[in-house]
């Protein structure tokens, strides 16, 4: 009887001290760091799944780049890209973000950092380093797109959108290119029935189902279909968008993506496409490394085609906006940002563009200034095709926060399994807009 | 005789590194990131003071009551699931395999050994519905039944999370409860049978009151695993499909550090807190009132 | 360990060390033999060491073999280009190194501190120790998450970003709770006399306990540093939140080294280096199996 009578005895004052210790340390922690002084070197924090770039840059400070480097030494510092947003909470916390970093999975953590003052405006820096016009238009307003008309990031990668097929599948099955949604259903239709998959996708990853909702909401909506959500102008639960919802899961009901698309990762998908296993693919142009690459791509470069993402019936977009984006783009540091930095940033824009091109093939948002032999046909067809897009569109999360973006990705492959309807994955999102 | 087992000074030698080394480790910053649960922001932006929004917030967000749901749902058939079948496990060595238990257990050990990420590679590959059949779906598909998009539904996610984290810690739960079947007097045993208690009568009436401490102690590391699950999860589902497996660390950790909601994840952390809290008095005053009867 | 094979009947009718068998042993144990259970054993065998051969013969498989052909199929060349993969590009043998210096540390410093609690916990006889108990308790079950953003401004503050410390540290705080709580359950099962009579002879309390309370629960120490050892050697969460660089870096963030930006997997490089990180810590636990079985056995989890 006594003891727990004397332990709850003991356990008040202990009680009442800890709420005031936390009030206290909460208020001291607050306020974080301290004062970012002058950088002695050209630290970047990077996500460990991108060695592209790294290489690059290190290859740049042996050659173009070798004063630069010498007054500020790189240092590649690199972090798995699920733990970066966290990372730089952290270091933004203690104001100690390194000179150059990955800006964040999501642009609104990037969005963040630039209204807490640690986002260069590479508009003004470039422009005064007079360096501006080495970089590709249509990357600028990509970026000015995502951002909020603000140039906050550098394309140190610049990729496009669309379908990847397989050229024999479609010639055996004899169909043309689809140029609209009801005729790529139509295509996925006489594929099916001859046996082969007509879409690989990862549902595990989510995005590149999502992807499909947003192109044709931009598609049928126009180009700023998705602008007036996130404005507040119009919602996701409105009928005209959830008719996209219902378009995409319309595919997975008709089993289009094969089975088990929920737990099909990337790499699985990417080796169905390039296995022949699947006749088209929406990804990126990121994925011209596996292309060329032909260990990996069994079914043969010549044999792959990239079409545009269809139009909609009486829908207001073009097929000519190709989805673009910057990658998961890195910045710098606006609160350490001096004539050093600057030396780099001017050698980089000058030369990143031609380097990644010809050593890798990567296709930046910088331009080539010098010219680059032996591009493989396909990277070359790309290139052509985004050096003759004049305007393009964002995907579909480009502009919502992080946790819409989170719910959105996690819960598409439910909305093509049919576990969820149109309606409800409308709606989950958009209550995460909400708040 | 007391004095010398009271001696202030000894105490303070013995105890002091622990408790300095815990308290400024782990109870400072578990206090200090509790009054977060009354601010609003992140380390990026700063913190502003918004009283009890928080908990406001809380207690009407939907994700957090299916993480509640769910983070109480694994751990009580996880729980229930390991001590079960380490049970068993453990009445296998003891009155089955008896000496030559020893390779046994050491075999059946094994699991504990592997990294998650390599158990939860190996449970979605048997598990796998596309583009190879996996092995349980090639079973169903034997007895003529159709493939299972095992990770495709929450209840099916579950399932594999459930089954995995018993499979994986079954050799542990059996080796520490045979250490306390093993230990029961041969004679105990012995007189329960003369009453005629046999088998399963006797596991029931003898053989399980006489190892309930070393039962309660399984139930601690089990419990203490379980509620706050976070490396399986991630590694087999992510919280997916949607987030019908995502336990409340999971959603706390995306508040705080993906979502840039800080104050908020510390609000959801209080929550879990709260529930451990609560389990833990529990066992404690459980564990207690052993230690009064021994 | 018998050297008794498990199929073979013979097991079961091994000699017993216990005074002869009862009748009701007899029965009981008739009762059991009449499930199948060579099948049983068996089967339970086969559940639990086939991933390790899984495991295996995946490391040896290409990316193409892993996802297109059938997972438990056999690779169709040995291909040893993983492991060399695995090695440089996951700098593998850094990582190894990095985990020893982080985990060895943090070990010994949760045992020595988590027995002496432990003891003037349970032997020692004083006001509140049940409350400070009780604290031990709390943290125990305290999600880790909780403590990463002070401890990250502290480490930060301190200067101690860039060490190992904050590893060592962290996971030494963390092990203490359930090895204090542990120990204390240890040190139960001994009476107080034991002590009692060795201070008589004029030792102190705090002799006593390295000289006699310690080999006491030598076993049971053996079962909380296993316990303890995968804990943190597994440990993903801590060592990806303090270690600011890649040299760094351990085993289990390594592992993380193998996907690709956007979402690429090398399985074949990632299976390879799980194989070094699992036979590695597999001959540790092989070589103080004995020690632990007995400790889990023998270190008596009873009141």
């Amino acid at each position: 009887m006594t003891r727990p009578m004397r332990r709850r005895a003991a356990l008040v004052p202990i009680v009442a001290s800890a709420g005031a210790l936390a009030l206290l340390l909460t208020g001291c922690g607050g306020g974080g760091g301290g004062a970012s002084s002058a950088a002695t070197q050209f630290t970047y924090l990077i996500n460990s799944e991108n060695t592209t770039i790294p290489g690059q840059l290190t290859a740049l400070a042996d050659d173009q780049c070798k004063a630069e480097n010498t007054a500020l030494p790189l240092k590649v510092e690199t972090v798995p890209q699920t733990n970066l947003d966290q990372k730089l909470q952290l270091l933004a916390g203690q104001n100690s973000l390194p000179v150059m970093y990955a800006a964040g999975n999501a642009p609104d953590l990037t969005k963040t950092l630039d209204k807490s003052g640690n986002v260069v405006d590479f508009e003004k820096a470039l422009t005064d380093l007079g360096a501006i016009d080495d970089i590709e238009p249509a990357a600028v307003s990509t970026i000015k797109a995502l951002y909020g008309g603000k140039f906050n990031v550098l394309p140190y990668q610049y990729n496009i959108e669309g379908i990847w097929y397989n050229k024999q599948i479609f010639a055996d099955a004899g169909i043309e290119v689809p140029q609209t949604w009801d005729e790529l259903v139509a295509a996925a239709d006489t594929i099916s029935k001859t046996g082969v998959t007509p879409f690989a996708a990862s549902g595990e990853q989510g995005w590149p189902l999502t992807r499909l909702v947003g192109d044709y909401l931009f598609r049928d909506l126009g180009p700023d279909a998705l602008q007036k959500v996130a404005d507040g102008d119009a919602k996701l639960t409105d009928p005209e968008y959830v008719k996209a919802a219902a378009a995409v899961a319309d595919l997975g009901a008709k089993g289009y993506f094969g089975q088990g698309v929920g737990s099909i990762d990337y790499d699985t998908a990417a080796q169905q496409f390039l296995t022949g296993k699947a006749a088209m693919f929406y990804m990126g142009s990121w994925i011209l490394d596996s292309m060329n690459n032909p260990d990996a791509n069994k079914i043969g470069s010549d044999n792959v085609g990239f079409m545009p993402f269809p139009a909609v019936d009486g829908g207001k977009g073009s097929i000519d906006e190709y989805p673009a984006n910057v990658g998961l783009p890195s910045t710098l540091n606006a609160k350490v940002y001096d004539d050093k930095v600057g030396a780099w940033l001017g050698c980089i824009a000058e030369n990143y563009g031609s380097a990644a091109l010809q050593s890798e093939g990567s296709i930046s948002g910088f331009k080539a200034n010098t010219e680059v032999t032996g591009v493989a046909p396909l990277t070359q067809e790309i290139q052509t095709t985004i050096s003759k897009s004049t305007s393009s569109v964002l995907w579909f999360e480009a502009l919502f926060s992080t946790k819409a973006t989170t719910t959105s990705q996690t819960n598409a492959a439910q909305l093509v399994t049919g576990a969820i309807s149109p309606e409800d994955f409308m709606k989950l999102v958009q209550a995460d807009l909400d708040n | 005789m007391k004095h010398v087992l009271g001696d202030k000074r000894a105490i303070a030698i013995l105890l002091g590194p622990a408790l300095l080394v815990y308290t400024l480790v782990m109870l400072v910053p578990v206090i200090w990131s509790l009054g977060y649960t009354v601010f609003e922001g992140n380390a990026i932006t700063g913190f502003t003071f918004v009283g009890f929004d928080n908990f406001v917030r809380a207690a009407g967000d939907p994700k957090v009551w299916d993480a509640v749901l769910f983070t109480i749902k694994y751990a009580v058939v996880v729980t229930v699931g390991q001590v079960f079948m380490g049970y068993l496990m453990s009445l296998l060595y003891v009155f089955v395999l008896k000496r030559s238990s020893g390779i046994i257990r050491t075999l059946v050990f094994f699991p504990v050994v592997l990294p998650t990420v390599a158990v939860a590679l190996l449970f979605q590959k048997m598990f796998e519905v596309a583009p190879t059949t996996g092995i349980v779906n090639t079973v169903i598909n034997a007895f003529g039944g159709d493939s299972v998009d095992w990770f495709g539904s929450g209840a099916n996610a579950f399932l594999i999370i459930a089954i995995m984290d018993i499979w994986r810690s079954i050799g542990f739960y059996g080796v520490l409860l045979y250490a306390g079947i093993v230990e029961i007097p041969e004679d105990t045993l012995e007189s329960a049978r003369l009453d005629g208690a046999t088998g399963w009568s006797l596991v029931l009436h003898i053989v399980i009151p006489l190892s309930l401490p070393v039962l309660l102690s399984a139930i601690i590391f089990s419990v203490n695993g379980t509620l706050k699950v976070f490396d399986s999860i991630i590694a087999l589902t992510n919280g997916g499909p949607g987030n019908s497996t995502s336990p409340l660390t999971l959603y706390m950790f995306q508040t705080s550090f993906s979502y840039g909601e800080y104050g908020y994840g510390s609000t959801i952390a209080l929550l879990l807190t709260i529930i451990c809290l609560i389990v833990t008095v529990f066992i404690f005053r459980s564990s207690r009132r052993d230690l009064t009867k021994a | 360990m018998t050297s008794t094979t498990v199929s073979a009947p013979g097991a079961v009718k091994a000699p017993e060390r216990r005074p002869r068998p009862s009748a009701g042993a007899r029965r009981l144990r008739r009762f059991l033999v009449k499930l199948p259970l060579n099948i049983v054993v068996a089967l339970i065998l086969v559940i639990t060491i086939y991933p390790l051969f899984w495991l295996v013969i995946s490391s040896f498989k290409t990316n193409d073999e892993f996802i297109n052909g059938d997972a438990f199929a056999l690779p169709s060349t040995i291909n040893w280009q993983n492991y060399v993969e695995a090695w440089t590009t996951g700098n593998m043998g850094q990582y190894l190194t990095n985990s020893a210096l982080a985990v060895f540390p943090a070990l010994a410093l949760i045992i020595v501190f988590g027995t002496a609690a432990g003891f003037a916990l349970e032997v020692m006889v004083w006001k509140g120790r049940n409350a400070v108990l009780l604290a031990f308790l709390v943290g125990i079950m305290v999600p880790g998450q909780m403590i990463l953003l002070p401890l990250f401004t502290v480490y930060f503050q301190t200067g101690l970003s860039g060490t190992l410390w904050p590893l060592i540290i962290t996971y030494t705080a963390i092990g203490l709770p359930l090895t204090v709580f542990m120990m204390a359950t240890f040190f139960r099962a001994i009476p107080r006399e034991v002590f009692e009579a060795s201070t008589l002879d004029g030792a102190s309390i705090i002799r006593s306990f390295f000289v006699i309370g310690f080999p006491m629960v030598r076993n049971g120490i053996f079962t909380i540093a296993l316990v303890q050892f995968f804990f943190i050697w597994n440990d993903l969460l801590i060592a990806l939140t303090f270690t600011n660089s890649s040299d760094l870096r351990t085993i289990q963030v390594g592992l993380l080294n193998f996907t690709g930006e956007f979402g690429a997997t090398q399985y074949g490089p990632l299976f390879a280096a799980i194989c070094i990180n699992v036979f590695g810590t597999l001959v540790l636990y092989l070589v103080l199996n004995q020690r632990v079985m007995k400790g889990l056995t023998a270190g008596a989890v009873k009141g």
